[in-house]
């Protein structure tokens, strides 16, 4: 391990770390704009000149390999002189824009300008201007101030796998582009407005809309997919003005998918800021006692049996256990969470959890996917395979759909006999899986949400224990179920399932369409079939105006996932709490508030009044919500059910990725993303669009 | 106003004049201060220095020798009459698209779209 004298501190680094690196290990920062520590190294800004003894130039820390006996000094005047130099050489095409520039405030040139900046310029000749580039509605190009560091080409083509922006010309005549002048087609295309440290690639959407230091930042996590992302929501005054990713090593690194980017503008358009009744057949506005009065109306004289409870994707625990232990109180069986009818079996947990963790895709030898596109399902996820694939190669076995991950994917069929073949071992990749230390499986909703669901989970189930997916003494579970729903294992961790004798999704609606359920209670729940709900009593708690507030006889104002501090838990089981960013617009309420207040009405009285005593009761549930933020292993058991396979072949669980929810269906932007890369409109479009 | 007040207008004050809201204004008989006479007003109820017109204003800060009476008299068409402050008052100055001004919230870029039902 080299040993090298920093600023005077003597470091031991690892070998391979480059100067910058062991600069960062002792807690000195080196000035940079191409290096990021999560792409490859360009060694292009020139930013980070520091002074090396015996060296006659200074050199570039960010590439140079640290090595035994180097004394460095990060700050001397060879090393600020250098670095002044490079800056004024930036400056010469970059334009005096900062005041108009959406960068201001949180611009990585702005800031170092500061430092190393000149306080005039000596260059007279004329200055470089960029035509501007047309990159999709997301991102805003101002090409002009682009300082050439390279971080969104490296990021499309390392880690988004959609080498779609590249440069062309060389020296001053650099320009940035993308092929052919597409929108840039990647999922996780927003992150380049972060990566890029200038105000040359910024938010399209939130253009011109606020100024950093006039944001409040509120730390919250993402429920638009399964993920959890680690997110932090900007807001000012009542409005949510933008989303931005939060570092977590273990879920999300520092990306996040252009959903939770920027589906925000869908928290503003068709919400639910009222109590509804339905009077002679039309949705008339009530008060909060109306409406609840409504609702003991209705409940009067039905018996538990006639009463069910839907749960939607993005219900927080909180809520859901409220609801539960009302529908308990009523005397209810009937309650379900997970509305798209998956097979899933609540009875051992390691049968719904991606048990392999996220961070655990790096450690993985070979992957199965069964039914899943993580692409759309989870770019994020799907980033962190790419990125294990990069590293040593993994390959990745497809069965389903035929689709575009990124990297390469061997595709097996879209049939899901092909599992009998692999559990038996009868397969080649059976072998193939076999034959490495770490196999995984991933096994999509779409192979869930059949009706021989059961029948599939307990075909993966032998795969992963006859292909040696669960190793145990090296502490690898290979087996590994990805949601698409943000609420579906929170709701299977706190039983959100049918009692005894109780139906389930499709049982309720059959039963409420026949008239043997009188009351349904949906919790968010909007993508199930609403219109056989026959002439049941509806009542529907949400925040967005969707399919479930049009059918429903009772609408009550919940609150969404910026305003309320709830619980959710990930794919990988692992519980997160949300933070109150902004409130709920009206009269709503936060969502366990809600049902708190009707069972008083109902004359059930739930025992918690406070977020902390329900946080009690969900730890009581499930010890699971005791470590917010941690994984607990669980425990292998038996689940699903063997049976028939359908010929059927899979089909997508999720067809538009920019529309999965209620909030993403009210967003504009989400419109705009659907029409240019799903409908793929984008043919004609040429540079010269804005 | 203090008793101090009172007896020093009393004993070294000379009346100036009255303006059109009663206040009185007083300049120093004899004694001067950093060289030129003392000047100052009583006013009129509570102390409010709005209500001192353009023309004593002027005055009361040195910057005419004498009140500006005769100019005061032949007001400009553009002009308008002297009024106190109103902040605090119903008749104070509310900005159009005020929610104070006209009892509801004008519609802004940041609010949100209430979802109405058919």
């Amino acid at each position: 391990m080299p040993k090298l004298t920093i600023d005077g501190i003597e470091v031991e680094v690892e070998a391979g770390l480059t100067i910058l690196q062991a600069c960062e290990k002792i807690g000195i920062e080196v000035p940079r704009f191409c290096y990021h520590e999560r792409l490859s190294i360009a060694g292009n800004c020139r930013m980070c000149l520091v002074d090396l003894e015996r060296s006659p130039k200074p050199v570039v820390a960010c590439a140079m390999p640290a090595a035994d006996g180097m004394i460095v000094r990060t700050n001397s005047e060879k090393a600020r002189k250098a670095r002044r130099g490079v800056m004024e050489f930036l400056l010469i095409n970059h334009p005096l824009d900062c005041p108009i520039c959406d960068q201001g405030g949180e611009c990585d040139l702005q800031d170092q300008a500061l430092f190393y900046g000149m306080d005039r310029g000596r260059y007279r000749e004329a200055r470089r201007a960029v035509p501007e580039k047309y990159m999709g509605p997301l991102i805003k190009t101002y090409m002009t101030r682009c300082i050439h560091c390279t971080r969104c080409v490296r990021f499309a083509t390392e880690v988004a796998g959609v080498p779609e922006i590249g440069a062309v010309g060389r020296g001053e005549r650099m320009e940035i582009i993308t092929s052919d002048n597409k929108a840039f087609g990647s999922e996780l295309s927003g992150n380049v407005i972060d990566l890029c440290p200038v105000g040359a690639l910024t938010s399209g959407p939130y253009s011109y809309a606020a100024r950093p230091w006039e944001l409040e930042k509120t730390q919250s996590i993402d429920v638009l997919d399964a993920l959890g992302s680690n997110i932090r929501v900007d807001s000012r005054g009542t409005e949510v003005k933008r989303v931005l990713p939060r570092t977590s090593e273990e879920i999300n690194e520092e990306w996040i998918s252009d959903k939770t980017r920027f589906a925000v503008d869908g928290l503003k358009r068709q919400r639910i800021d009222r109590p509804y009744v339905r009077v002679n057949g039309r949705l008339r506005p009530a008060t909060w006692g109306e409406a609840f009065t409504a609702i003991g109306r209705a409940l009067e004289g039905v018996s538990g049996s006639q009463i069910a409870a839907i749960a939607g994707d993005l219900a927080d625990c909180e809520s859901m256990l409220a609801l539960k232990d009302l529908m308990e109180a009523l005397g209810s069986p009937n309650l379900d969470c997970r509305q798209d009818g998956a097979k899933l079996d609540p009875s051992c947990r390691a049968g719904y959890l991606f048990n392999s963790t996220i961070a655990g895709v790096l450690a993985a030898d070979a992957c199965l996917m069964i039914g899943t596109n993580p692409r759309i399902e989870a770019p994020v996820l799907n980033a962190r395979i790419r990125k294990r694939w990069i590293r040593a190669g993994l390959p990745v076995f497809q069965i389903g759909p035929e689709a575009d991950l990124t990297y390469p994917a061997r595709h097996i069929g879209n049939d899901a006999g092909l599992l009998q073949a692999i559990a038996g071992g009868r397969h080649e990749v059976a072998k193939l899986l076999k034959g490495v230390e770490r196999p995984m499986l991933i096994l999509g909703q779409a192979a869930l949400r059949r009706p021989d669901g059961a029948a599939i989970l307990a075909l993966a189930r032998e795969i992963a224990e006859t292909l040696g997916m669960m190793k145990p003494d090296i502490g690898w579970n290979g087996f590994n179920v990805l949601h698409t729903a943000a609420a579906r294992v929170g709701g299977l961790d706190i039983g959100f399932v049918p009692g005894s004798g109780g139906l389930d999704t499709a049982g309720i609606i059959a039963a409420a369409g026949g008239g043997e359920i009188k009351v349904v209670y949906l919790l968010g729940a909007d993508e199930i079939d609403t219109s056989g709900l026959g002439s049941a009593f509806v009542i529907y708690q949400g925040h967005h105006g969707d399919a479930g507030a049009h059918r429903a006889d009772v609408v009550l104002p919940g609150a969404a996932y910026t305003e309320k501090a709830a619980t959710w838990v990930n794919t990988e089981g692992r519980p997160q709490r949300s933070n109150v960013a902004v409130l709920p617009p009206g009269e709503a309420r936060e969502d366990w508030k809600i049902l708190r207040a009707l069972s008083e009405v109902l004359g059930c009285r739930l025992p918690y009044d406070t977020l902390r005593q329900i946080a009690i009761r969900l730890r009581d549930v499930n010890p699971i919500f005791t470590e917010t933020g941690q994984v607990v292993p669980a425990a292998w058991g038996d689940f699903g059910a063997k049976g028939k396979l359908d010929a059927t072949p899979f089909v997508p669980a999720i067809s538009n990725f920019y529309m999965t929810d209620p909030i993403s269906r009210a967003s504009v932007t989400m419109a705009k993303c659907t029409e240019v890369f799903v409908a793929r409109r984008d043919e004609e479009r040429t540079g010269t669009h804005a | 106003m203090s008793i101090g007040t009172r007896l020093y207008t009393l004993l070294r004050g000379e009346l100036v004049g009255t303006d059109s809201f009663g206040n009185r204004y007083y300049r120093s008989k004899g004694r001067r201060l950093h060289g030129r006479e003392r000047r100052w007003v009583l006013y009129k109820g509570d102390a409010e220095a709005t209500t001192v017109p353009a023309e004593w204003s002027a005055w009361l800060h040195h910057t005419a020798p004498q009140p500006l009476m005769e100019r005061a008299a032949q007001a400009r068409s553009w002009q308008k009459e002297q009024h106190p402050n109103r902040t605090g008052t119903p008749a104070a100055y509310r900005p159009s698209g005020s929610q104070l001004r006209t009892g509801v919230h004008a519609r802004t870029d940041s609010d949100y779209e209430p979802w109405i039902p058919e």
